[in-house]
């Protein structure tokens, strides 16, 4: 039998009690959600909440407003996630170069990044209001439009917008995560490109492109998995509305979970968009580590 | 006796040191006279420092310990909720007459007709009040405010328009707004909040009543989707006002009470449904640039209605854990005697509350008191205002499954009102899904 050495044994000691916090905040509600997702509890009715089994998960598939949020939450992360790949790459890309202010510029980009999310939220929903908006009152005054647009209240503007904050929040760090990838590639691969004639875009297209890719999937990953999950703006701007319109997941399992007070069923929602997250991950990982 | 002996002593001795020091040791595990536990007393985030300085005149002048906390209202149903699951200790709290009925039904209010010294005070107080407190046939409270959804008017801008008088009926409303829209006066004159918030079932309730009409019946039977119920008529208008006269900003969708209330402080309103206690922020020159313009109208008739409007309630109510020890009990019944019903033979809360915030009050005889009427009168009409408050009534869709309901009601609204579905089609819907949480219980 093999003994636990005394360094072995100190680890232990100063290690365990960090591991047993770390399981009580994160592992226990992780697998006591699971546990009520089973039972139909609803706040309502302390006193009546019986087990189910997978009822719960068969009435939200089944539910047509549930698939619609669906629908409505692979919409905005396709959005977002592809803008902010495009925005961010193209910022990177700026910064990666040598100009006067290249520091300042920088360091401003990070604004958005730092600015906590509810400041942003209510700092949009101030800029898109129709009666006192900002964007309608520079749109004005620079001759766009005469009459004030009703910006969220259009059912058919509503997730591109709430992406547009969206994106202006994120695009910071995607841009610094790529432009740490792009100082990374070697000097050589385009001076090598440079010998054997390439121009400017084909060196872009066959070796800046290409030599990103680690950091594409990282950015790719990262924002999807804040895009499906995302809340904020959601709640701050629209509150799932006009009629539904901005209805999506992370929604439904709050109105579902806090205001319809059905546990039950907001816990099952909670763990399909979980492994419908992990599913999207690992695509997303697999079909981009083959090209790495 | 020890303690002559340790006096005795000139200087202490070992045993002595480690005899007392054992007892010191000891002391947490001794039974002992407990001092009594404070009434636990949780509400939103309002009045705090009022609430502040009425509990310390009660605690000196009772000996009672009130331990106050607060959270905001945006999360305090849900606070509650937790607190009630988790155990924590609460006694007295404020109440919302939309959660009535889901706190009654769950056990985490108790009622208060017991307490004679809190229902003596039914008598003078308005009746949608009364009403808004009661489930069951049982009485969870006293008041802490109650206000109505007024309807308010810029009169500057009616003048502008050659009108003198406000509208009497929602077919003025159309008529007088169009012809501000065609004098190039504003390009929306009614703004209205419809957004998915918790005022929006008070606009619509308001509206319905003033079409004559209910939502769901006495019976507790969803009547919205019955031509002559005023539910058609009210969203008909609505939808007209958006996309026929294009009256009413298709903005009002996302529009909340708050960005009524900046959209009408700026000028940029003629009409607007807002509680009656805004009209103070609207009438006070460090707050709006329309100080002095903004009136109240009783609220218009639709076809067949009346000049009716809806009143709400929030109130004080008591917890089954305050009631199961008889000297709490009483002691949180006092507490609430002293915020809702008369302190020191005065109704103190009430006024302060009024003069500091401008917020409403339930009891009858305060609409005569010369200082509320001085306080109210620097804003506003006080006969209308009193005249307005006897035309109000309960809220008729609050059930245990209100909350559930309001959600997909305001959806099917604000679908209909953008052109997403019929009048017809949404009403229908918010029908249907009410019948379905009724049966569901």
């Amino acid at each position: 039998m093999q003994r636990i050495s005394h360094d072995e044994r100190a680890a232990l000691g100063l290690l365990g009690p960090l591991a047993v916090v770390l399981m009580a905040v994160t592992a226990f509600p992780i697998l006591y959600s699971l546990w009520i997702s089973l039972f139909a509890v609803n706040l309502r009715r302390p006193a009546r909440q019986p087990f189910v089994g997978l009822d719960n998960y068969l009435h939200v598939l089944g539910d047509a407003q549930f698939l619609e949020s669906v629908t409505r939450t692979a919409w905005f992360s396709a959005i977002a996630v592809l803008a902010v790949l495009v925005i961010a790459t193209l910022v990177a890309i700026l910064l990666d170069q040598e100009f006067p202010g290249r520091r300042i510029l920088s360091a401003c980009l990070l604004i958005p990044w730092a600015i906590p999310s509810v400041a942003n939220g209510l700092m949009w929903k101030w800029i898109y209001d129709a009666n006192y908006g900002a964007l309608n009152g520079a749109l004005m005054q620079l001759g766009f439009i005469t009459q004030a647009q009703v910006w969220l209240g259009n059912a058919n503007r509503t997730i591109p917008l709430i992406a547009n904050a969206f994106i202006w929040k994120e695009v910071p760090l995607a841009a610094i995560l790529l432009l740490v990838t792009l100082k990374s590639i070697p000097s050589d691969l385009y001076a090598a490109a440079r010998v054997d004639g390439a121009p400017a875009w084909h060196r872009f297209v066959h070796v800046t492109l290409p030599a990103m890719r680690p950091g594409f999937l990282l950015v790719a990953l990262y924002e999807l998995l804040m895009a499906v999950r995302h809340f904020d703006l959601f709640s701050l701007l629209t509150e799932g509305g006009p009629g539904g319109a901005s209805d999506v997941l992370a929604w439904r399992i709050y109105v579902e979970t806090f205001r319809n007070l059905s546990f039950g069923t907001g816990a099952a929602m909670s763990y399909i968009l979980a492994v419908a997250t992990l599913a999207a991950s690992y695509a997303l990982i697999r079909s981009m580590a083959q090209r790495l | 006796m020890r303690a002559d002996r340790l006096l005795a002593r000139s200087s202490l001795s070992r045993r002595a040191v480690l005899s007392g020091g054992a007892a010191a040791l000891a002391l947490p595990f001794v039974p002992r006279a407990q001092a009594a536990e404070p009434i636990n007393f949780a509400t939103w985030s309002a009045a705090v420092d009022q609430v502040k300085a009425h509990l310390a005149a009660f605690t000196a002048k009772n000996g009672v310990d009130v331990a106050y906390s607060n959270s905001p209202f945006a999360q305090y149903r849900e606070t509650m909720i937790t607190k009630f699951t988790g155990g924590a200790p609460v006694d007295m709290l404020w109440v919302s007459d939309s959660w009535l009925p889901e706190f009654a039904q769950a056990g985490w209010l108790a009622p208060i007709d017991s307490f004679k010294n809190l229902t003596a005070y039914n008598a003078g107080t308005s009746d949608f009040c009364n009403q808004s407190m009661m489930y069951d046939g049982k009485q969870y409270g006293l008041t802490y405010y109650t206000d109505y959804m007024g309807f308010l008017y810029n009169a500057d801008i009616l003048a502008q328009a050659g009108f003198t008088k406000p509208p009497e009926s929602w077919d003025e409303v159309t008529s007088m707004a169009s012809a501000i829209k065609a004098k190039g006066l504003l390009d929306y004159p009614v703004v209205f909040g419809m957004a998915q918030e918790s005022w929006m079932i008070e606009f619509i309730s308001a509206m319905v009543y003033s079409h004559g009409g209910r939502l769901i019946d006495d019976a507790g039977t969803a009547v919205l989707q019955d031509g002559k119920s005023g539910a058609v008529s009210t969203l008909n208008w609505l939808v007209d006002a958006v996309g026929k006269h294009k009256i009413l900003s298709p903005g009002c969708v996302t529009t909340g009470e708050l960005e009524v209330l900046k959209t009408a402080s700026a000028g940029k309103a003629a009409f607007v449904l807002l509680p009656k206690y805004r009209l103070r922020v609207l009438n006070d020159p460090a707050q709006s640039s329309v100080a002095g313009k903004f009136r109240q109208a009783l609220m218009p008739m639709g076809a067949g209605g009346s000049h009716s409007t809806v009143g709400w309630m929030r109130f004080y109510g008591m917890t089954p854990r305050a009631v199961a020890n008889a000297e709490r009990g009483q002691n949180t019944a006092k507490l609430i005697e002293w915020f809702g019903g008369k302190a020191d033979g005065d109704y103190r809360f009430q006024k302060t509350v009024l003069k500091d915030l401008a917020l409403g009050f339930g009891v009858k005889a305060l609409y005569d008191d010369a200082e509320v009427r001085a306080s109210l009168g620097s804003y506003g009409d006080v006969d209308l205002m009193a005249q307005q408050q006897t035309l109000a009534h309960k809220k008729d869709t609050i059930a245990p499954w209100f909350g559930e309901w309001n959600d997909s009601f305001g959806t099917a609204w604000q679908q209909a009102i953008t052109g997403k579905t019929s009048v017809e089609a949404a009403l229908k819907l918010s029908a249907t899904k009410w019948a379905e949480l009724k049966k569901a219980g």
